[in-house]
């Protein structure tokens, strides 16, 4: 079977590799059967590729110890679903996703253009291509998940940790998301390759950007709560380079979805776009040679993998690629019009791109500091928490507030009259916020007040819009299904805002205490009164339970429990947290019991109160529903785009 | 068609070159702290972090007034230079044990580690396979 699954890797391969050659060629000379072969080759790169995935899903769900990547990373008692997710649980299968969704994204998107856009997509096909050479090179010459060995009894297992629900779907997720961005990378590199750098390639790419985003930005928070709910540290994120990893890209892609609609609406920031596009892809292979190299200390990884040159090679290629492409079309990316006045819709992109762009860099050198410094100083110094808490809300604030004003002014230009016209009654929502804010006591953190205060002004600018577009259309579902993007975009910002509440909130405001309990003592915080009520263990067949369990009164009453599980294989321990959430309060009661002394009942415990946390979960969930609103088909859209590009395509 | 952009453009440069110093400078000065391994540890002192494999005997308790006594070697093995840990605070993560690879950032004095924080390797899909 192993030999199917390199059989096909190998097929994939040669096939990428065909696509790129022949499809340069075609594309250069202009010729159409050489370029539907080499399109044909792309398609074909798929179907290998699904054969091999399949070939290492049957062995993970069979057991199949013969294939070392199988035994490294199950074992024969772990459920299906856990054994599958094993998939994506080690290096080599990860890159197989990565190549399968590639190869899958690439024939689609092809397939989906290929016609509209047949001048454009004879050079993407060869870009695409490329990209899947240098993954199934990878995958067929460095690290192989087709490898075999003689069967051990037993596989190595999966981390208890990682034997969770969110721990199946988001990985995936945020795959989908990172090769999702190499669809308008692709296409933007087709355009400046055929020189059709009209808006064409946006708009064939926008969905798939848009998903690609939405995905990366929904698995980030998958990820946050299951740190939250499983690893028990009280936090969600920890600003690690592997997570830094997966909000650079997005980061990057957040300001391009703004740019992009500049250039579309008065064709400027072309080579800004461009840039963008390349930053986020790289950034997004990047990661991975980041979380694959170890050449930064990473909490998730101290263990060097042999593919980190590789990478660093590609990334270092494809960027020099990128760069040497856009200056080459210069000549090509003029803008049509100029910036009219710093007042105006498209300055408000430009400066929310500015601080999107600001925000990724500062944390990509926070990443790099560690090398930087190695490199000069000969010393690895490394910058934490504060940093790039000091930044976030440096650039994080001033794109909270440009949320708000970036909708409601107009384009081209406005006077500054015009414009606190329209903001009128957010910057009374936000006034109103903040003096309640302070009347209540919430002026101990001055970030957070500004956070809430600027959240307001954000939600009054949406509800404003919402209810000034309604009154002009007659009701909201014709507002919103006339312009699905803009709308959708609202809902968006909408969840920014809750997120924004909810880092906020938890951060800025929560309260925490750690105590030594002996049995029947009590502790309080925030109006919360745990009295310790003793420790039980449970031995179950492959996991052996110690739970502390501590009677709450207050805001709420009942018991909560919190301890650790000590499994047979493998042989880890892992932290079981209490939560409570009180939805009503919008706060959680986060109980960790370190120490549980069983026949004493003495426990260490810490306890924290985190108000307004679960907004960050709301958040995803409203986060996903905007993004399918913007994502949705439009068919009055496309009647539209056809006609507009139509000529375009023609010429 | 007014022609401002250049004086926006060098506006906005400069308002970039000087972010591009204030961050140089903050994260040179500001919140940088040395990571070294315990081979890297001679002649050095203050506050650090120590990248290292946890050996020797897990002795104390965080929680007492004498705290969690260990040792560290290099992750990599390549020498055999230990360092003594004495750890206070937050019992550590339920992954820390004897051959764990762990982050502890404290004070570094006269041959010894005061951790006031520990991390270990979180259990994630990063690992690569054991050998």
């Amino acid at each position: 079977m192993a030999d199917l699954g390199r059989a096909a890797l190998v097929v994939t391969f040669g096939l990428a590799v065909y696509a790129l050659v022949a499809g340069g060629i075609a594309a250069r000379r202009n010729e159409r059967r050489l370029a539907a072969s080499a399109r044909n080759a792309l398609y074909c790169s798929f179907a290998s590729t699904l054969i091999a995935a399949a070939v290492l899903a049957t062995a993970l769900v069979r057991h199949d110890f013969t294939f070392t990547y199988v035994a490294a990373h199950t074992n024969r008692h772990l459920p299906v679903a856990y054994a599958l997710s094993a998939f994506w649980g080690g290096q080599e299968g990860s890159l197989l996703l990565w190549l399968l969704v590639l190869t899958g994204y690439g024939a689609l998107a092809v397939a989906m253009n290929r016609r509209l856009l047949r001048d454009l997509t004879a050079w993407v096909v060869p870009v695409f291509a490329g990209i899947a050479t240098f993954f199934s090179f990878v995958l067929v010459a460095v690290a192989s998940p087709f490898d075999t060995q003689t069967a051990p009894f037993d596989g190595a297992g999966l981390t208890p940790s990682l034997q969770n629900p969110y721990m199946v779907a988001h990985p995936p997720m945020l795959y989908l998301g990172y090769v999702g961005l190499s669809v308008p990378f692709a296409f933007a590199a087709g355009a400046l390759l055929s020189g059709r750098t009209d808006e064409r390639w946006i708009v064939a790419t926008r969905r798939w950007t848009l998903a690609a985003w939405a995905f990366l930005g929904f698995g980030q928070l998958l990820g946050a709560h299951w740190a939250y709910v499983e690893v028990g540290w009280g936090g969600y994120y920890a600003w690690d380079p592997v997570e830094n990893a997966a909000l650079m890209p997005w980061l990057a892609a957040t300001a391009f979805l703004h740019s992009v609609m500049v250039q579309e609406r008065k064709g400027m920031l072309k080579v800004w776009n461009m840039v963008l596009v390349a930053l986020a892809f790289e950034l997004s292979v990047f990661g991975t040679f980041l979380t694959r190299s170890g050449v930064v200390n990473s909490i998730h990884s101290f263990s060097k993998s042999s593919i980190g040159p590789w990478f660093l090679a590609f990334v270092v290629i494809s960027s020099i690629f990128s760069l040497a492409l856009i200056t080459w079309r210069l000549p090509l990316l003029k803008a049509k019009t100029k910036l009219e006045s710093a007042l105006s819709r498209e300055a408000a992109f430009l400066y929310n791109n500015l601080l999107l762009v600001a925000l990724c860099l500062t944390i990509l050198w926070g990443v790099l500091f560690p090398i930087v410094t190695q490199l000069f100083k000969g010393e690895t110094r490394t910058i934490g928490r504060p940093y790039y808490d000091f930044f976030l809300r440096t650039f994080g604030l001033p794109l909270l507030l440009l949320m708000g004003i970036g909708p409601l002014i107009a384009w081209r230009k406005t006077s500054l009259r015009g414009l606190a016209r329209t903001l009128t009654w957010p910057i009374v929502a936000a006034a109103v916020t903040g003096v309640a804010l302070v009347a209540a006591g919430a002026g101990s953190s001055s970030p957070g007040l500004i956070a809430y205060t600027f959240s307001a002004f954000v939600l009054a600018t949406i509800v404003v819009e919402l209810v000034r577009g309604t009154r002009a259309t007659g009701s909201l579902w014709t507002l919103v299904s006339r312009n699905r993007r803009r709308y959708g975009g609202y809902v968006v910002h909408a969840a920014v805002v809750l997120l924004a509440i909810g880092i906020a909130g938890s951060s800025a405001y929560s309260s925490s205490v750690e105590r030594r309990l002996a049995l029947g003592q009590s502790m309080t915080l925030a109006g919360y009164t745990l009295t310790n009520r003793g420790v039980t263990v449970d031995p179950k067949p492959n996991v052996t339970e110690t739970r502390a369990h501590l009677d709450v009164t207050g805001p709420w009453s009942g018991t909560i429990s919190s301890g650790d599980n000590q499994y047979v294989n493998p042989p880890e321990p892992s932290r079981e947290v209490g939560i409570k959430t009180d939805w009503l309060r919008g706060e959680d009661l986060y109980v960790i019991v370190d120490e549980a002394h069983p026949k004493t009942g003495l426990i260490f415990v810490q306890v924290l109160v985190k108000p307004l946390i679960n907004l960050i979960w709301i958040a995803g969930i409203v986060f996903l529903f905007g993004a399918a609103v913007a994502l949705w088909p439009d068919a009055r859209e496309q009647r539209r785009l056809v006609a507009r590009l139509a000529p375009a395509a023609s010429a | 068609m007014p022609t401002r952009s250049p004086a926006r453009l060098v506006v906005a440069l400069a308002v970039a070159g000087v972010l591009a110093i204030f961050l140089v400078y903050t994260a040179i000065a500001g919140h940088s702290i040395p990571t070294l391994t315990p081979s890297q540890i001679q002649g050095k002192s203050g506050k650090l972090s120590i990248v290292g494999t946890v050996v020797g005997k897990l002795d104390g308790d965080s929680h007492g007034a004498s705290g969690l006594r260990f040792q560290l070697v290099d992750p990599q093995g390549h020498s055999a230079k230990r360092v003594d840990v004495v750890y206070h605070g937050a019992a550590p993560p339920p992954l820390f044990r004897v051959g764990r690879s762990v982050v502890v950032s404290g004070r570094y004095a006269d041959g010894r580690l005061q951790g006031t924080d520990i991390v270990t390797k979180c259990p994630s899909k990063y690992t690569s396979a054991p050998s």
